[in-house]
């Protein structure tokens, strides 16, 4: 996925947006900034299936080999699936942040919550104004 | 410059430890406020690290009889004994107008400097070497910007970040803890025993004009007692939070 196609959370969380069976469904990630602000990731905990998220909810935990960051929602919703394969092959979201380093889809139980985010040009600016060029 | 405040702890029990410094984390959070807490440790303690499994404490025998407490912060597990450990908590609105990975270089260059006036020539480790990252104790990994003593890690740190706050705390090895016999501290390393802590203020007044703060002696509030003591009880001190892995 292009990062352009994307809404992102001022946390640096992504979401894609896709309509399924009569409702939206958000797969979302965290992006190429993020991932290359937290450095050398070892670890990380994904959300629950079947779980029940809030918008900006901590929803799944990451550790770099210095910090342990919380992983925030960018939407609220039920979890459906996680990329199950993640945690153990992290280096995905540094190579592929936007497609193969997904961490869930969500179904959206709150539309509003869209508002809130974010486009690239948007985020982008938040980026550079954090003192560093977003990836 | 801003005011931020300094607490100095006599040694506590582990469980307590975490607590407060949690406590600290959430606080900053709410109030703003930048904090260095100094503490110790009532007893020779292991901490693990927030995602290593509590099992892999076994294969680990001189730490056994240990009081064990598990870290919010990632890393190895470290056996706090004979050490020097802080922790530094503020809000993240850019306040202390650095980086967050700046953090753990303004510690550790305070520390070399310190130790320099000491005569003790510490230095940061340049290189993160990842065959050493699975190792079980926090010392034996090696992590670019850790406190070295020769080839020895003496010290090291580690964040909790929120969304509004962070966490680093971290330790300095004074020396050798029978509980880690294989770690060796300044004393064994330099010949320079260091445990009477006068040189603390020193260290203090440095990473106070590293981060332009001004340190103003305080104690934790009554809403951060409350809460550290509601940590120890239900997370800190709870069998759930120590083998949750």
């Amino acid at each position: 996925m292009k990062p352009e196609n994307l809404l992102f959370a001022e946390t640096h969380e992504w979401a894609h947006i896709a309509h399924e069976a009569g409702g939206q469904v958000a797969t979302v990630g965290i992006s190429a900034f993020a991932v290359e602000q937290l450095t050398d990731l070892v670890y990380m905990e994904l959300p629950e299936v079947g779980a029940t998220v809030a918008a900006g909810e901590e929803f799944g935990e990451v550790e770099s080999v210095k910090a342990v960051s919380p992983l925030f929602s960018p939407v609220a919703g039920e979890v459906l699936a996680v990329n199950t394969e993640l945690p153990d092959h992290l280096e995905t979201l540094h190579a592929s942040p936007y497609d193969k380093g997904w961490i869930a889809r969500i179904r959206i139980t709150d539309e509003s919550c869209l508002t809130k985010l974010l486009d690239y040009a948007a985020y982008q600016k938040q980026c550079a104004a954090a003192g560093d060029d977003p990836a | 410059m801003n005011t931020a405040r300094l607490i100095t702890h006599t040694p506590s029990p582990g469980a307590w430890n975490m607590a407060v410094d949690e406590a600290l984390l959430q606080s900053a959070a709410v109030t703003g406020t930048i904090t260095l807490r100094v503490y110790g440790w009532s007893e020779p303690t292991l901490s693990l690290g927030y995602f290593q499994p509590y099992r892999d404490r076994e294969y680990h025998a001189p730490s056994r009889p240990c009081v064990v407490v598990r870290r919010a912060t990632g890393g190895g597990a470290i056996v706090h004994d004979h050490e020097v450990t802080y922790s530094l908590t503020a809000p993240t609105d850019g306040r202390l107008k650095r980086r967050l990975d700046d953090w753990y270089r303004l510690v550790h260059e305070t520390w070399i400097r310190t130790l320099a006036e000491l005569g003790i020539a510490a230095h940061r480790c340049l290189q993160t070497d990842p065959q050493k990252e699975q190792q079980f104790l926090c010392f034996h990994r090696r992590s670019a910007g850790d406190l070295l003593l020769g080839s020895a890690k003496i010290g090291g740190s580690a964040q909790r970040r929120h969304a509004q706050a962070v966490l680093q705390h971290g330790s300095l090895i004074l020396k050798r803890s029978v509980a880690a016999p294989e770690l060796a501290g300044i004393a064994e390393l330099s010949g320079r025993d260091l445990s009477d802590r006068a040189w603390l203020d020193g260290w203090v007044s440095s990473l106070g004009q590293a981060l332009n703060v001004c340190w103003q002696s305080g104690e934790l509030t009554d809403e951060e007692t409350r809460r550290a003591e509601e940590l120890e009880r239900t997370k800190f001190g709870h069998l759930r939070w120590t083998q949750r892995r």
